[in-house]
């Protein structure tokens, strides 16, 4: 490889023009790169690592690595030095909560090497002096998008480039879309990273063009597949859904608009997240019901999509838990239930779904009984589309044998995710398997057709025995609902329990008609019924679910023994070829087609990025011939998602490369340190040093003492620009120390509402109280939310809303004036943003002494855990797996402590016994914890 | 109209200052009669506030301290009832939290006459409330805390905390599942599979 600037001989893997082209680039000056996904921007990274690795005798971080990505980088790196015959490289060290002991690290930087260090580990270090950020010799930084100025990543960045100035500093992305939001986004990155240049590489660079098209392309076939009446269906009753919550939100919010409202806007936008983003502003203010119906919009647009992706049986199956998790909560005197559900559109999806899955009709020509039901299993229209290309391609091989080139010979079918991959693997493992039933008209034929039957037959089989597992799951959890229902006086409840006692002959009548004898009456109770009649429906579904079942275990013993030759029906495709069923993986993808080189590749959904990766394999390589098969519902919302992302991309690059054109450069590296102008606009020279006796105290540097847990938001970096010295420590007691007697806990609105429902806020109060003269309870709203408490509902004139009496005061302000009252001698602080919080803090700290942050570790802890605190003042405790223990009842804040001391994780406190968990927890609370996570929701009485 | 009867300690006692305040249209929940005392509205026996609006705060800076200086530290908990009612609120609420500190005031925020009315209402008639509402942990059932267990986890909602528990029959068992298991459950992609079971796994503390 001609491209090496390199003192180390090192071996790239870079063959295509713009690769080699983009890498020289790198080499020689700090920029920032952003790529078309698919292009390989993780090869790049690669190579560009390894020829720093090969050099050795550097320290390289990498910034806002992804886990997977680690693995990748690591991987490649190992098999770049392995080919390379690098002696000095040293491959990746990846430094995560896993494995961090504050000694261990400290040697690790000394040593040197590649590092990928998460965000929040790495500002504390640099923080603390545990990385001298004068011994680092550049950072790689992944994600560049997310960069904004408020991030830990930008904060890191300031961190090193105050202190470094001669170190390099790549940034690199493959998403263009952040880059072309809100005001010059391009230059306000590029500040954020204190890089002056940006490199753009969209498809249709020349460069890129070149390389990708000039030699023989890949063949491309495009398939397109049309949807079942069903499927059209539900997706139009799914619509019918989203297009009715839309209009209930606009009813609620005056200020929402969504005037482009359409239903091709539905399928073509992400319309749950621009909702979303409209309301956010005001989102600690919208009413109850506005949340409910946004989380609704959400899982309507996951319909959508399980709609296409799940096989009949599994999305009625997703159906019944949507259904069972949207169930009303006991004793709520509000409306809770989503409005979606009371819609005949949602009658529609329902019912369709079911009969999709089996139908009632009777059949007098079967040998099952005349008023039987029936299993449709309706099969995906791509199923037979996909053994049908199969097929084609087995006849290809057949018939004209292929000249030799460098391909396997393989086919590669490639899926969106995981679960598509087991329902294609299952799928064509099965497809020459008939249920017996078939058998004639199998017969007829001269060869089997493929068909998804015996899958489906599985399929439903275990379905009806989820189903009935599930009916008793439900009556555990819900059962108080069940009773509460119950308990109102209505007429159509009455008449459900009538029916669950009916003697069974008379279930029988009933069920005559089937789902359609049951369907005209609920419709025929308007629209609410449909979910109070849960009782009634339950056991007509039980009924139905037996007598299917029965059915079908008929069938099993027959179906049996042709399962015993599965194995000889897949041998059949091995022998000529090897058929390799994968998920799309982001550029991961790459290495699948490098390792299995293929020379069909059947794209069973599609995706703009692997066709890139298809096109720069094939460039790659002048001996691989491919051939690609594409597939995608027509009219659905795969087909408009795919083709607007392709648009969206090209339209962000557009726009980057017009800003480029346009852009003033800020010199960001100068002799003065970094001037970052958001920075600047906030610092203001502290000019207080008022009277001789302040002198002393001046003279250090103003300090705060922050919890590490504070890291994951934006104050501490705002504050460490605003000059003050960030000390991070692991507290007990409060986020912020600003001085001996200030403690301040920081509370964002959502934090706010959720720590009061919990109680945690009180407790925190409490032991601030304990340990500090002046604590501060610090409200913050978000940078761009709106600045106020109040809610959109009139609150005057009523009596009810301020009576003490009443069960649990709902809204945020009577909470507030509880804890006031609690605690009169707490302060609080309002502050409309974290720049704003940030200023506050520095008047606050004005003519106090500063924090001593041994004194803040050890405030709230016991004597015997002080010594242990000492040690490892930034210890890092991991925070889910803490609020997941938390959330169990029987655990309390004080005995948290305790059982996180003497256990290793969730899943040993879930396995203790009662007798372990006694002498950590005390009785009671042992009873709880044990009895929470054993209870069994199934043989709850037992069937 | 046959109004209560008004002991003295039912109703909330406001200054002659307040006179023509917004505030006092908006106060119909609970009785009010004006009274001859040193803050503007007394809300019991050690509560009291004190009324600013930040426009009025704009012309006359020096009010707010000569009234906080006469409350002569009579009373245990004092409110700043203070009123945003201009938009560039950043530097005179800077000020006042320092106040807030150092005058042994808290501040309470309102953006209207309706909430500032119904923040004095509450003061007064929670004034003998217990603080059971925030001490948390109402009783719930055991669905409630099931669901708010398994969705602690970002990214993880309500319906896939009742498939999860639903397909695994209890909590431990779900908590013992491996991966593949898991991903079998309809509408359990990967992140969320993986979230799961490295949350369950992940130590509590960082071993040294």
């Amino acid at each position: 490889m001609s491209v090496n600037n390199a003192p180390q001989p090192v071996k790239l893997s870079l063959p295509l023009e713009y690769q080699q082209h983009l890498f020289q680039e790198l080499r020689a000056e700090d920029e920032l790169v952003v790529i078309a996904k698919g292009l390989g921007l993780m090869r790049l990274v690669n190579n560009l690592l390894h020829s720093y690795d090969a050099a050795g005798n550097n320290l390289i971080i990498i910034v806002g690595a992804e886990d997977r990505e680690n693995g990748w980088i690591g991987e490649a790196l190992a098999e770049h030095a392995a080919i390379s015959m690098a002696p000095k490289a040293r491959g990746l060290t990846v430094v995560n909560t896993d494995f961090t002991s504050v000694g261990a690290r400290e040697k690790m930087y000394a040593k040197g090497g590649i590092y990928s260090i998460t965000s929040r580990i790495l500002v504390v270090d640099l923080l603390t002096g545990l990385l001298n950020p004068e011994s680092i010799t550049g950072v790689v930084v992944l994600h560049a998008d997310k960069v904004v100025a408020t991030s830990l990543e930008a904060f890191i960045l300031r961190v090193y480039r105050q202190k470094n100035k001669t170190g390099f500093l790549k940034a690199f992305s493959d998403n263009p879309d952040p880059f072309a939001i809100g005001f010059s986004p391009l230059a306000t990155m590029l500040r954020n990273m204190f890089l002056r240049k940006a490199s753009l590489w969209p498809r249709f660079h020349v460069t890129v063009a070149g390389s990708l098209e000039g030699k023989k392309k890949a063949e491309v076939i495009e398939l397109e597949v049309p949807m079942t009446d069903a499927m059209k269906d539900i997706q139009t009753a799914i619509m019918e859904c989203v297009e009715v919550s839309i209009q209930e939100l606009k009813k609620g919010n005056s200020g929402l608009e969504m005037e482009d409202w359409n239903l091709d806007s539905a399928l073509l936008k992400n319309f749950d997240v621009m909702v979303r983003r409209q309301l956010d502003p005001n989102w600690h203010r919208v009413s109850w019901k506005t949340k409910q119906i946004v989380s609704d919009l959400t899982v309507l647009r996951g319909l959508l999509h399980s709609l296409l992706t799940f096989d009949s049986v599994s999305f009625l199956q997703h159906l019944d838990t949507i259904h069972a998790a949207h169930s009303p909560q006991p004793g709520s005197t509000r409306q809770n239930q989503s409005p979606w559900l009371f819609l005949d559109a949602a009658h529609t999806i329902f019912t369709t779904a079911k009969q999709r899955v089996y139908a009632s009709k009777a059949k007098a020509t079967a040998e099952s009984s005349i008023d039987s039901l029936r299993p449709v299993l309706e099969e995906q229209p791509k199923w037979s589309l996909l053994a049908e290309i199969l097929e084609e391609i087995d006849r290809d091989l057949y018939f004209e044998p292929v000249m030799k080139d460098d391909s396997n010979g393989t086919i590669l079918i490639m899926c969106s995710d995981t679960s598509t991959c087991r329902q294609l693997r299952d799928y064509l493992q099965t497809m020459y398997v008939q249920p017996k039933t078939d058998e004639e008209s199998k017969r007829d034929k001269d060869e089997p057709r493929q068909s998804g039957a015996f899958m489906m037959r599985r399929k439903l089989r275990n379905y009806l025995n989820w189903k009935r597992e599930f009916a008793n799951v439900n009556n555990a959890l819900f059962s108080e609902n069940q009773k509460a229902l119950e308990n109102a006086v209505d007429p159509r409840i009455a008449r459900g329990n009538y029916k669950g006692k009916a003697p069974a002959n008379k279930r029988r009548r009933a069920r005559g008609g089937g789902t359609t004898g049951a369907g005209p009456g609920r419709n025929a109770n308007g629209s609410v019924a449909q979910y109070f009649e849960k009782p009634a429906e339950v056991v007509d579904l039980m009924d139905e679910i037996r007598i299917t079942e029965e059915e079908s275990k008929q069938k099993e013993d027959i179906i049996a023994d042709p399962l015993e030759d599965m194995d000889d029906y897949f041998e059949l495709y091995e022998m000529q070829d090897l058929v390799v069923v994968h998920a799309y993986e982001g550029d991961q993808d790459e290495h699948v087609l490098e390792e299995i080189r293929p020379r069909y590749i059947i794209m069973y959904e599609p995706d703009a990025s692997f066709i890139r990766h298809v096109e720069v394999y094939r460039s790659s390589h002048n001996d691989r011939n491919v051939r690609v098969y594409f597939m995608f519902y027509g009219g659905s919302v795969e087909e408009q998602r795919y083709l607007a992302s392709v648009r969206r991309e090209k339209d962000c690059f557009m726009k980057l490369i017009k800003e480029r054109a346009s852009m003033s450069v800020v010199m960001t590296v100068d002799a003065h340190g970094v001037e970052d102008p958001q920075e600047a606009f906030l610092r203001t020279v502290n000019t207080r040093i008022a009277g001789g006796g302040r002198l002393a105290a001046t003279a250090q540097p103003p300090r705060v003492v922050v919890d590490v847990r504070e890291f994951r938001s934006s104050l501490p970096s705002l504050l460490h620009g605003r000059n003050i010295e960030i000390v991070p420590c692991m507290l007990t007691v409060g986020d912020y120390v600003l001085s001996p007697n200030i403690c301040v806990e920081r509370k964002s609105i959502s934090d706010l509402i959720s720590s009061f429902k919990d109680g945690r806020l009180y407790n925190q109060a409490e032991t601030m109280f304990q340990h500090y003269k002046n604590p501060m309870l610090l409200i913050e709203f978000d940078q761009n939310k709106s600045f106020t408490l109040e809610p959109f509902a009139d609150l005057s004139g009523n009596l009810r809303s301020v009576d003490p009496s009443a069960e649990s005061p709902s809204d945020l302000q009577s909470k507030i004036v509880l804890l006031t009252l609690a605690f009169p001698r707490l302060r609080i602080v309002w502050s409309s943003s974290p720049y704003q919080t940030a200023e506050i803090f520095e008047g606050l700290k004005a003519q106090q002494d500063e924090p001593d942050p041994l004194a803040a570790v050890r405030a709230g802890l016991d004597p015997r855990d002080a010594s242990r605190a000492e040690d490892a003042p930034h210890q890092a405790f991991n925070l889910e797996p803490h609020d997941m223990l938390a959330a169990a009842p029987g655990v309390t804040p004080q005995n948290l402590k305790n059982i996180t001391l003497e256990t290793e994780n969730v899943r040993e406190v879930a396995n203790m016994a009662e007798s372990e968990l006694e002498p950590l927890v005390g009785r009671e609370a042992a009873r709880k914890i044990h009895g929470f996570f054993n209870r069994n929701l199934i043989d709850v009485d037992g069937y | 109209q046959v109004l209560p009867q008004r002991s003295s300690g039912s109703s909330i006692l406001v200054s002659p200052r307040q006179k023509g305040n917004p505030v006092l249209a908006s106060l119909r929940s609970l009785p009010w009669e004006y009274s001859d005392i040193p803050a503007d509205y007394g809300l019991g026996l050690t509560t009291c506030a004190l009324f600013l609006s930040l426009k009025y705060h704009r012309l006359h800076p020096e009010y707010i301290y000569t009234r906080i200086r006469n409350l002569q530290g009579k009373y245990n908990l004092r409110i700043l009832l203070t009123m945003v009612d201009i938009p560039n609120h950043e530097d005179p609420l800077r000020e006042l939290s320092k106040t807030s500190l150092v005058n042994n005031v808290t501040i309470i925020l309102c953006w209207s006459a309706a909430e500032a009315a119904r923040y004095l209402e509450l003061y007064k008639s929670y004034e003998h409330a217990n603080f059971g509402a925030i001490k948390g942990q109402q009783a719930t059932s055991y669905a409630e805390k099931l669901v708010e267990f398994v969705t602690v986890p970002r990214g993880i909602n309500k319906a896939d905390a009742i498939s999860l528990v639903s397909a695994f029959g209890s909590l431990k068992n779900a908590i013992n599942g491996d991966p593949e298991q898991v991903s079998m459950i309809a509408g359990w992609g990967e992140k969320k599979v993986k979230r799961w079971c490295s949350v369950v796994e992940e130590p509590f503390r960082v071993q040294h």
